[in-house]
């Protein structure tokens, strides 16, 4: 069986190239063509390409982007990144990807790259997605709807609150529910969210203040939200240490 | 790699200047007569003369003055071609000599003329004391004449070196996505891949070639439109640049380099980060002897990072105006709503024929 390449790069002339030698590689077969991040992010979401060849450069969602939301799928594909030049280290991202190529590409890297990457079991490909997702945090929230993919900036999101099966990501043109748990949520944002409860996490960025009802019940108020949201005892008293709310 | 034999240098651009002023030139002998009053006033203040009175001592301090340095210029202007040869320590030497000898001349002759009524010293002691206010008068001119036209001539090298340092900076970016739809089109298309190849050529040479400081303003929109066509190969429908440049005078003397850095800049800051696109304008306008060029470009959608290296061009494209226009020259640069816009704006010179 052949394995499905699915190409990103936001440059026509540059897929077509891609294409024709991906082709060429053998046993590779391209799965579709994404032009932008977005694309490229609910294309490996309908298509479940095994290999994806990512352009780290692009318009609006970059390359490094896109992998961070491949590496929070349940089997991510295997990342090739493509580049013609940054300025940025190319080492730095080395560990998040298969391999890395620069444009011009030649046939024989982009051969062994590809070949790299139908050697690598699911395990190895897991461990390239955690070493994404340790590496830097997404820089928005993908939630799959019925028409298509949308994107969250991160710093709208007000909280995450959890329940049985599902997430709520609450954010400032509403809520969405998304499969990620709160305990990947929690590690991947640590820089910017708090655990206030079992079942939350809230964006530093919009805490105001922590009230108490009568019972002693501790609440927190999140700057642009209406209803308070339950605080833990455990963390109430952390949360006023840290933030002098 | 060989380089091609140089051409001989430009005169005036290449040797160096000599830092004696054009003595021939009326901001010259203004300034002359600016140093020769300001000494006239320090010595009707040192001096207590109770029988002039201050203002006549004055006055006829000046005309003394005036004359033996008006004397001296017109002499200067003669020898300028001369002193022009000679190093720094020997042209200085010859102008004090000749300023003093000029001095001791006119003193003699005031002396004879206005002794016993005007001038109580005897002969010997007006002549010396003359001769020694001027040694140091003019000594002092002549390091000011120096230290400006050394200033003059750091800020010359310092411009020219920011220009080399431009020149060098093509986006490496830029070149490996070039390369990369050349190899893209050399399959698919290679007529256009041919026509890709030749104009990187064009790019390169307007970049690398050194003798491109003038240049005519219809040679640099045709270097911005070849940068154009290359982009346009790779950005496709989503780079558009409307051109409205007819009304420029062709033969418009500019530094090269400086439309296509702007054209550049709008692509890479206003159009690239864009996911569908921009487009870039560039209009021209001629007025009143002045050429004014706008290049405007979209600006990214908010909380997309912005691309830093904006500003290092526009100073360096500012400051290379400035050498050849002076104050008349601005640029000014600066987001209004949706846009970013900058505008050049210089007197124009045709470009002088044959260069």
């Amino acid at each position: 069986m052949s394995l499905r390449v699915l190409i990103v790069d936001d440059e026509p002339p540059a897929r077509e190239r891609l294409r024709s030698m991906v082709a060429e590689a053998g046993e590779f077969e391209v799965a579709g063509e994404a032009g932008n991040g977005e694309q490229a992010i609910d294309m490996v979401d309908r298509l479940a390409p095994d290999i994806v060849l990512l352009d780290v450069r692009m318009p609006g969602i970059d390359g490094l982007e896109v992998a961070r939301h491949l590496a929070a799928l349940a089997a991510p594909p295997a990342v090739i990144f493509t580049t013609a030049f940054d300025e940025y280290a190319l080492q730095a991202f080395d560990s998040e990807a298969v391999a890395y190529l620069l444009k011009p590409i030649r046939a024989e890297k982009l051969r062994a790259a590809l070949a790299k990457a139908e050697r690598l079991s699911r395990l190895q490909l897991q461990e390239v997605a955690t070493a994404t997702k340790t590496a830097a945090h997404r820089l928005h929230i993908g939630v799959r709807g019925r028409d298509g993919l949308k994107l969250i900036p991160i710093e709208d999101v007000y909280c995450f609150q959890a329940d049985q099966k599902y997430t709520t990501v609450r954010h400032q043109k509403g809520e969405d529910l998304i499969e990620d748990s709160l305990k990947t949520l929690e590690e991947e944002f640590a820089a910017h969210f708090v655990r206030i409860h079992r079942n939350a996490l809230v964006n530093t960025k919009y805490l105001e203040r922590i009230a108490r009802d009568a019972s002693g019940q501790h609440f927190v108020h999140l700057r642009g939200m209406s209803d308070a949201l339950e605080v833990s005892r455990r963390m109430a008293g952390d949360l006023k240490d840290r933030f002098r709310i | 790699m060989s380089r091609p034999p140089q051409p001989p240098a430009v005169a005036g651009e290449e040797t160096r200047r000599h830092y004696l002023p054009n003595f021939c030139a009326a901001s010259t002998v203004l300034t002359i007569v600016i140093i020769c009053e300001v000494t006239a006033l320090l010595l009707a203040l040192a001096r207590n003369e109770a029988a002039l009175g201050f203002w006549s001592d004055l006055g006829m301090t000046s005309i003394f003055l005036l004359w033996i340095a008006l004397c001296g210029a017109g002499l200067l202007c003669l020898m300028r071609d001369y002193l022009s040869r000679q190093s720094v320590a020997v042209s200085a030497a010859m102008v004090l000599t000749m300023t003093v000898t000029l001095v001791m001349v006119v003193s003699t002759i005031t002396h004879y003329l206005a002794s016993g009524f005007l001038i109580e010293n005897a002969h010997w002691s007006f002549l010396g004391r003359n001769a020694g206010i001027t040694f140091v008068v003019t000594a002092l001119a002549l390091r000011y004449f120096y230290v400006t036209h050394e200033w003059r001539h750091n800020v010359g090298l310092q411009a020219k070196a920011r220009v080399h340092a431009l020149q060098a900076r093509i986006r490496p970016h830029f070149l490996f996505n070039s390369m990369n739809t050349i190899a893209a089109l050399t399959r698919s298309n290679p007529a256009r891949a041919e026509e890709a190849v030749l104009d990187l050529a064009e790019l390169f040479r307007a970049n690398l070639n050194e003798k491109r400081n003038q240049i005519a303003l219809s040679e640099e929109i045709s270097v911005a439109r070849t940068y154009q066509r290359m982009e346009q190969l790779r950005l496709g429908d989503r780079l558009r640049v409307d051109w409205k440049v007819d009304s420029l005078p062709s033969d418009a003397l500019v530094p090269g380099l400086t439309l296509q850095p702007l054209l550049e800049n709008a692509i890479y800051h206003g159009v690239e980060p864009r996911q569908d696109g921009g487009v870039v304008t560039v209009t021209g306008e001629f007025n009143k002897g002045m050429i004014t060029i706008v290049v405007r470009n979209p600006l990214p959608a908010a909380n997309l990072t912005m691309r830093d290296g904006n500003r290092l061009a526009l100073a360096n494209i500012k400051e290379r105006l400035d050498l050849m226009y002076g104050e008349r020259a601005t640029v000014k640069a600066g987001r209004f709503d949706e846009e970013y816009i900058v505008t050049l704006r210089f007197p124009f010179t045709a470009v002088a024929a044959g260069t």
